[in-house]
């Protein structure tokens, strides 16, 4: 079987007229795939980020040094695309969650529980955002929930029910359109725990869960 | 031999395709057309400063803006010369942000740390020298901090969180109240 492979293959390579045309088109093939490749891999970096720049807990994603003037260069792009000004990590964190704790998008057409523990810092907020960054609007006006204002439990717990519509305790309406993906950011400015290098850090079973309660 | 010849090219365009990453990375900051100083510019003069207005749906001056924490910003331009600013801070949930166009946030000012709510700094390019300034009040001049900016244009960017329901008139009160503009001391008749 190999023997008449290579027998087919340098017989085709035997023919010149094709051999130019061929090595063209490998040249062309190894040019597309390292466009789709380069920039394909940079997008999904600057994007998504990758264990180089970035930390997962549980639903929630977090750039390490966003905002840092000596951050790497991905984290750099990141920003530079998101049109943001965050603080860097001794003054506050961020943290993003496009899913739920089960993994699954975040969508206008569930109701999900956010349930957490207090956090140790001045002052922490959870806000609802569509998948462009922007404020879903509502006509509680209500869009987001603070360490000031959220209701807790007698356990010091608070229960954020996420929910298109009206709901007891803290009520964060997702908004009127059931095809909305939907982006929760959770910041926490002066964490009270900090590492070495000042960095605020937040034990990760600290970090709300996001459970999924029912779809339409 | 020939046969391999496939792989070399496999082999080519990875090391194009590495490249190409590398060079996509490094020129994304520059050419992102809709990052944070371009998007402040459009709001008024630079050294002054500006309330930006509580974010609400459709009306966001930089995406992802907390909803509950109001902004005042100030775009610095140091060409001529240092820019000053003040601010009575109310609370100590208040932070200042010092801000390259590209967003690296080089110095900030935490409201906890503050021993006084008077936060009067003087914000100067690496090569400026504020020391021959207010040589006259060198008493005043003790509580003054000086920020050395990496850049001649950047961003000062105050977060004023909310401290409660409601609390939202009384943080946008003080944020109004804060000042940036040219540090032109020189002007200033000494003795007044």
């Amino acid at each position: 079987m190999p023997v008449t492979g290579t027998a087919t293959r340098s017989s085709l390579w035997r023919e010149d007229g094709s051999t130019s045309m061929r090595a063209l088109g490998y040249f062309i093939g190894a040019f597309a795939m390292a466009l789709i490749l380069g920039i394909g891999s940079a997008w999904y970096m600057i994007e998504r980020g990758s264990i180089l720049t970035t930390t997962r807990i549980g639903p929630w994603k977090s750039w390490l040094s966003e905002g840092n003037p000596n951050t790497d260069p991905y984290t750099r792009a990141h920003l530079a695309r998101s049109g943001r000004l965050p603080l860097t990590s001794t003054a506050a964190r961020y943290f993003v969650a496009n899913t739920d704790s089960g993994g699954s998008s975040l969508s206008a057409a569930c109701e999900y529980s956010i349930v957490g523990a207090p956090l140790n810092a001045r002052w922490w907020s959870i806000a609802l955002y569509n998948e462009s960054g922007s404020l879903i609007a509502n006509l509680s006006k209500r869009y987001s929930f603070n360490s000031e204002e959220a209701i807790r439990r007698a356990d010091g717990s608070f229960h954020i029910n996420l929910s298109h519509t009206a709901r007891p305790e803290n009520w964060l309406p997702s908004g009127k359109d059931p095809g909305r993906r939907l982006t929760l950011v959770l910041r926490v400015y002066g964490a009270r725990d900090t590492d070495i290098s000042g960095s605020g850090q937040i034990p990760p079973e600290s970090l709300p869960t996001i459970e999924r309660i029912r779809c339409e | 031999m020939r046969v391999r010849l496939p792989g070399l090219y496999i082999a080519l365009g990875l090391v194009l395709a590495g490249l190409i990453h590398v060079i996509a990375v490094l020129t994304l900051p520059l050419l992102a057309p809709r990052d944070a100083h371009a998007r402040l510019a459009a709001l008024g003069p630079a050294n002054t400063m500006i309330q930006l207005p509580a974010g609400t749906p459709g009306r966001q001056v930089m995406p992802m803006m907390a909803p509950d924490v109001r902004y005042a910003v100030c775009r610095f331009d140091l060409s001529n010369g240092p820019v000053r600013l003040r601010a009575l801070i109310p609370n100590d949930l208040w932070l200042i942000g010092f801000y390259t166009p590209l967003g690296e946030n080089f110095y900030a000012v935490i409201g906890a740390d503050m021993k006084r709510p008077e936060v009067d700094l003087i914000i100067a390019a690496k090569d400026q020298s504020v020391a021959e300034v207010g040589v006259d009040s060198t008493e005043a001049f003790d509580n003054v901090v000086v920020v050395s900016s990496p850049v001649t244009e950047g961003i000062a960017l105050i977060r004023a969180p909310l401290a409660g329901p409601s609390r939202s008139a009384e943080a946008e009160r003080a944020l109004k109240a804060t000042y940036c503009g040219p540090h032109a001391s020189r002007t200033i008749p000494s003795g007044s």
